[in-house]
């Protein structure tokens, strides 16, 4: 079921409905329901998936929590003994994850190096697989280390691992802060509704209105980049609005279903293009998948004994400053080299997660030297034009990281970066041409893509100061409240792309 | 104690250590500071800090951190 569709809507509406209409004790179980409805929708045989990591996940916790429980005084064996069980449940789960995804991968490149000739019969990834497999084993991995209690409920388990508006694209969710409101009784409130919808809104409208309209010319353009040579820089630029329009849509109408049944799912953008270094960057890029390498790939590689032993060695040889910041660089690439290939299975992505890996861990090397030359040149960190570079340089940067996570193949994305070097010829655009009424509609969809876009900018800049639209326009008089609304509402069937005409969420692929 | 400011102090200057209670919440301390910190107090303090000890409560402050260090000695 498209989250851009009627009968999508129509199923909202009747599980919102429904959800406060029953008893508060059955609202979970309607959920759980609503969520299983849904995630059939998407093809019956994918249940099998989501019931195989749902079970694995549920027995291997509460296996480690019986381990646990053992009384013995020797503590290490039962460390081992969790330790071993948990990675039973990564392996049968993300080794379902890597099969599904990444073999045909495997099996070109393997035909590739040994002249081999296998293959593989091509099929569909069940729905969200990376985002409740990863979800999923934080939890067992929380249950390992004592953050949470294993939960003993198979049916509650399943609806934390099932949960429909998250199940697509995402924000992953941690057990200590999504169970116990999924769990929970609530009672319905207007404001809080009136707000969910208004979120909603503003989701689709960036999602058809902006991401959809750029995503013409970025398909255009990315699809046979020769034949636009003069267009590199605009459809970078185009697929970074496009990118930004299209995830953080989706977020928002994740988050405004969510928020219809009182549950506030994590925060998963936070204007990532006001960020001042790739590292910040992160902290407001899909939040929840940072968070989550960080908290359980990042620390504990970190913190491991054979990287503390390289820590060791690296200290001896290279010095304090070098030797300590090293094992947390090597950590930290693997950890992009890990989000590039959690994007998909091609070399584009593995260059664009060592790109960001790279860049991040040598600031990390260089950080001392860059406060020593900072202080020598005298500049002040907080004054506006440095802030202003630092954005400029950062967007530069990331526009470069797009290039990879877009274009066709490593190669095609080399050739769209030389030619940003060499060309620039913004009228080749009106060639592209939009819809039924081919180049005609082009100028028009230009002016909707700047007009979001505009939109888009200021919404941000105020965000950024700490101010919150929703709360700024209902302190408006009623005219203008409305008729930002229906703006909104119009815009999206007048402005935006129709649905069919577009491939869907761009995240929902992984 | 004296010794933790020194730390915190080489790798990430120009905060205010002995009144601080937002290290983390206030971003002062990223993930890359957090670890080279934790590297010097398995150096110096001769603890073993594990992934879970990495939470807020244990980094919001020099206090916290001390605290923690005592813990993981003890």
């Amino acid at each position: 079921m498209s989250f851009v569709s009627t009968e999508f809507l129509l199923f909202v509406a009747i599980a919102a409905a429904g959800y406060y209409l029953i008893p508060k004790k059955f609202q979970w179980m309607w959920l759980l329901l609503f969520s299983y409805i849904y995630y059939a929708s998407s093809g019956i045989k994918f249940l099998i998936f989501l019931l195989f990591t749902t079970f694995t996940t549920y027995s291997t916790a509460i296996w480690i929590e019986h381990v646990d429980q053992q009384h013995s005084d020797d503590k290490k064996k039962i460390s081992k003994k969790k330790r071993n069980i948990t990675i039973i449940g990564l392996l049968l789960n993300f080794g379902m994850l890597a099969l599904l995804k990444y073999i045909n991968f495997g099996i070109v490149n393997i035909n590739v190096i040994f002249k081999a000739d296998l293959s593989f019969p091509d099929f569909l990834l069940p729905l969200g697989i990376s985002f409740y497999t990863f979800q999923s084993m934080g939890y067992l991995l929380d249950v390992n280390w004592g953050k949470c209690k294993a939960e003993r409920n198979p049916f509650r388990f399943a609806l934390f691992v099932s949960f429909f508006p998250q199940i697509l694209q995402g924000p992953i969710g941690r057990f200590d802060r999504l169970a116990h409101q999924l769990y929970a009784e609530h009672s319905f409130n207007w404001e809080r509704t009136e707000r969910a919808l208004q979120l909603i809104l503003w989701g689709f409208f960036k999602k058809m209105v902006l991401a959809d309209n750029a995503g013409v010319f970025v398909d255009t353009i990315f699809g046979n980049y020769q034949a636009y040579p003069g267009l590199s820089i605009i459809a970078v630029l185009l697929y970074s609005v496009q990118l930004y329009g299209d995830f953080s849509g989706g977020m928002d109408v994740v988050m405004g279903i969510a928020d219809l049944f009182d549950i506030t799912m994590d925060e998963n953008f936070r204007r990532p293009y006001f960020a001042r270094s790739i590292t910040d960057f992160w902290h407001r890029w899909h939040i929840t998948l940072g968070t989550w390498m960080k908290d359980y790939i990042f620390y504990p590689l970190s913190l491991s004994r054979p990287m503390s032993r390289f820590g060791k060695f690296a200290r001896k040889q290279f010095g304090k400053n070098i030797g300590r910041t090293l094992p947390i660089c090597i950590a930290n690439i693997v950890v992009f080299l890990v989000v590039g290939i959690w994007h998909g299975a091609a070399w584009k992505f593995i260059v664009y997660g060592l790109y960001n890996g790279l860049i991040i861990a040598f600031s990390g090397l260089m950080a001392q030297n860059y406060r020593k030359w900072k202080k020598s040149l005298h500049i002040n960190e907080k004054s506006k034009s440095w802030i202003f570079f630092q954005i400029l340089r950062t967007f530069l940067l990331v526009n470069i990281s797009w290039f990879f996570d877009r274009a066709n193949s490593v190669r095609e994305a080399c050739g769209m970066m030389k030619n940003a070097l060499i060309h620039f010829n913004p009228a080749e655009l009106l060639t592209i041409p939009m819809g039924e009424s081919g180049t005609g509609f082009t100028p028009i969809g230009i002016g909707i893509v700047i007009l979001a876009s505009a939109i888009l900018f200021t919404v941000s800049v105020l965000q950024e100061r700490g101010i919150c639209i929703r709360s700024a326009i209902a302190a408006r008089p009623l005219v203008l409240r409305w008729a930002i609304y229906l703006f909104l509402v119009f815009a999206l069937p007048v402005l935006g792309q129709p649905p069919s005409a577009t491939g869907g969420f761009i995240y929902a692929q992984f | 104690m004296e010794k933790l400011l020194e730390i915190l102090e080489d790798i990430q200057p120009d905060a205010d250590y002995a009144a601080c209670t937002t290290l983390i919440d206030d971003g002062i301390l990223d993930s890359f500071a957090i670890l080279s910190i934790v590297g010097e107090l398995e150096e110096q303090f001769g603890v073993e800090v594990s992934p879970a000890d990495i939470i807020p409560e244990n980094f919001n402050s020099a206090q916290a951190l001390w605290g923690m260090i005592q813990r993981l000695q003890g």
